[in-house]
């Protein structure tokens, strides 16, 4: 068997149901290596081994009765440390809730435990889902598997991380400006974020109300969908919440994309804000790739990347300040600069900015709906860039706004970010594929699709052991 | 990303912060303050004209009707 710290979800489950893995040595395996090698990653602020092993018990002994309760019983996952579980702490890594311990699960953490998953711990993120990586944050900062020098993406940095390096092989992040997307995309993952509303928020701590969104990181297409099914529903407790049931969003994942339509929106990378020449040809090779598995590619225009960048912006900083302005007021030595700096912005907005801006909002969702009427999904940028290192501050503040992710947290739709590629420094590039509202199923069959046609999702982080990156391609 | 030229705050930052009861920031980390007002003028300067009647997002809707 192949080392069961790469077992994607579906394998697992696979090997769990033919009785050649049982979850107690799956999760003993995860956790050594989390010992192991989390040293250098960072990627877990705290590690539940007991209630992970407790879980792994009671999944064992379901499934050997033959009471599976589905695709993810047994299956480890990792969560962002701003989703609560119950009895253990949630700190957002910041100081400002260093001692803050969860009393309720979040409806997601309910959902994932009813299917049956294992919580095997908390992951790291930027502060408050917010700043960056910091040396006066509580926790160590995470690095990206590829090359520890490297970021690993944010603010779910932890969980594209954690996944990444093997150390499980589901995780949750929250995406409100493409906190999602931009871990799974520099640390070779794929990435979702669901249509706002598909996905409960209730117990995740807010960063902007109408833009957060809570979604899986995964090695594979596949395992999204599956961890999809798990957290998708209608919550009445999430005043966002929408009315829908939940479905099988993999169930199209082998069906191919002959006749399908996609819309390149190149402009948004060659002229809005040019990309790396890499990002570039590799977008350019996935729309062939896509034509070859008979999609039909035509190029489609969306407002400027930065007008609709910048309506997301206004009203990321108006309700982040709604919900930060308090501590910031009270202890504001409590936070880390680059965290402090961007909360503060909203001290020095107007009504008359915010309204503005939720009148291009309107705007801009109805741009995104007329695109997708007219063909099945979008491909689009991710980052412009690959990782950079750590230590560059100014590298690191010029990519965070060299993205194509925040305008659908603007408008809601559903954006995956998948692997495209290995720049020449060995760093993964990455795409992005956007949906109609509430269609993940096709959203994903396009990604499943591109996965079979590349599999870049094969390559691992050469930095440890174990897989050399471009054999394990295949 | 900007492409526009750099919009500067137009009223005096540390007043404004004071006057939304941030005199602990404005104490401790003026330069953060001057910064953040800074970057809100420049966000402020790349959001895009808009008809000022039209409708903002999301529309009103009452709940007890549903």
């Amino acid at each position: 068997m192949t080392d069961l710290h790469w077992l994607t979800a579906t394998e697992i489950g696979a090997a769990y149901a033919a009785r050649r893995l049982s979850p107690v040595e799956l999760t003993r395996a995860l956790l050594d290596r989390i010992a192991a090698r989390d040293r250098e990653i960072n990627s877990f602020i705290m590690v539940d081994a007991e209630g992970a092993l407790d879980a792994a018990r009671a999944a064992e002994k379901e499934i050997a009765a033959g009471r599976t309760r589905g695709p993810l019983h047994g299956v480890p996952i990792a969560i962002k440390d701003i989703i609560d579980i119950a009895g253990l702490p949630t700190t957002c890594h910041s100081k400002v809730l260093v001692d803050n311990v969860a009393h309720a699960d979040a409806q997601v953490i309910g959902q994932l435990r009813a299917a049956g998953a294992i919580l095997i711990g908390k992951l790291s993120l930027h502060e408050f889902a917010f700043g960056g990586p910091s040396k006066e944050l509580p926790f160590p900062f995470a690095r990206n598997p590829w090359n520890l020098d490297c970021h690993p993406g944010g603010s779910s940095s932890g969980s594209g991380a954690a996944v990444a390096a093997g150390l499980t092989p589901l995780a949750l992040g929250t995406d409100t400006g493409g906190s999602i997307r931009n871990p799974a995309g520099v640390c070779g993952l794929a990435g979702l974020k669901p249509t706002y509303g598909l996905v409960s928020r209730r117990g995740v701590f807010p960063l902007a109300f109408t833009l957060d969104h809570v979604g899986p990181l995964a090695r594979t297409v596949a395992d999204v969908a599956l961890t999809l099914d798990a957290i998708a529903g209608h919550d009445a407790g999430d005043p966002g919440s929408a009315a829908v049931s939940g479905r099988r969003y993999g169930s199209d994942l082998a069906r191919g994309i002959r006749g399908l339509r996609v819309g390149f929106v190149r402009h948004f990378h060659e002229t809005d804000i040019v990309a790396d020449p890499e990002v570039a040809t590799a977008l350019d090779e996935a729309a062939r790739v896509l034509e070859r598995e008979g999609a039909q590619v035509r190029d489609i225009r969306l407002p400027r990347l930065q007008v609709i960048a910048s309506v997301q912006r206004m009203i990321l900083l108006s309700e982040a300040w709604a919900v930060h302005a308090k501590w910031l007021r009270e202890r504001p030595a409590d936070y880390t600069a680059p965290t402090r700096r961007k909360l503060l912005c909203g001290a020095f907005l107007t009504s008359g900015d915010v309204v503005q801006a939720q009148q291009c909002r309107t705007q801009m969702i109805d741009a995104v709906d007329n695109a997708v009427r007219d063909v099945d999904v979008l491909l689009t940028a991710n980052g412009m860039d690959p990782s950079v290192r750590l230590d560059d501050v100014a590298a690191l503040a010029r990519t965070y706004p060299r993205q194509a992710r925040s305008p659908f947290n603007l408008t809601g739709h559903p954006a995956l970010a998948l692997m495209s590629g290995l720049s020449k420094s060995g760093l993964p590039l990455s795409l992005q594929l956007v949906g109609r509202a509430f269609d993940e199923v096709t959203l994903l069959r396009v990604g499943a699709a591109y996965e079979r046609a590349t599999r870049w999702h094969k390559l691992r982080p050469p930095i440890f052991d174990d897989v050399p990156a471009l054999a394990a391609a295949g | 990303m900007s492409d526009s030229k750099p919009a500067k705050y137009p009223l005096d930052p540390l007043a404004v912060a004071r006057a939304a009861g941030l005199d602990r920031c404005v104490e401790l980390f003026p330069d953060d303050v001057i910064a953040a007002a800074q970057a809100a003028a420049q966000d402020r300067a790349e959001l895009p004209a808009v008809d000022g009647a039209a409708e903002p997002w999301p529309p009103m809707h009452i709940r007890s009707a549903q």
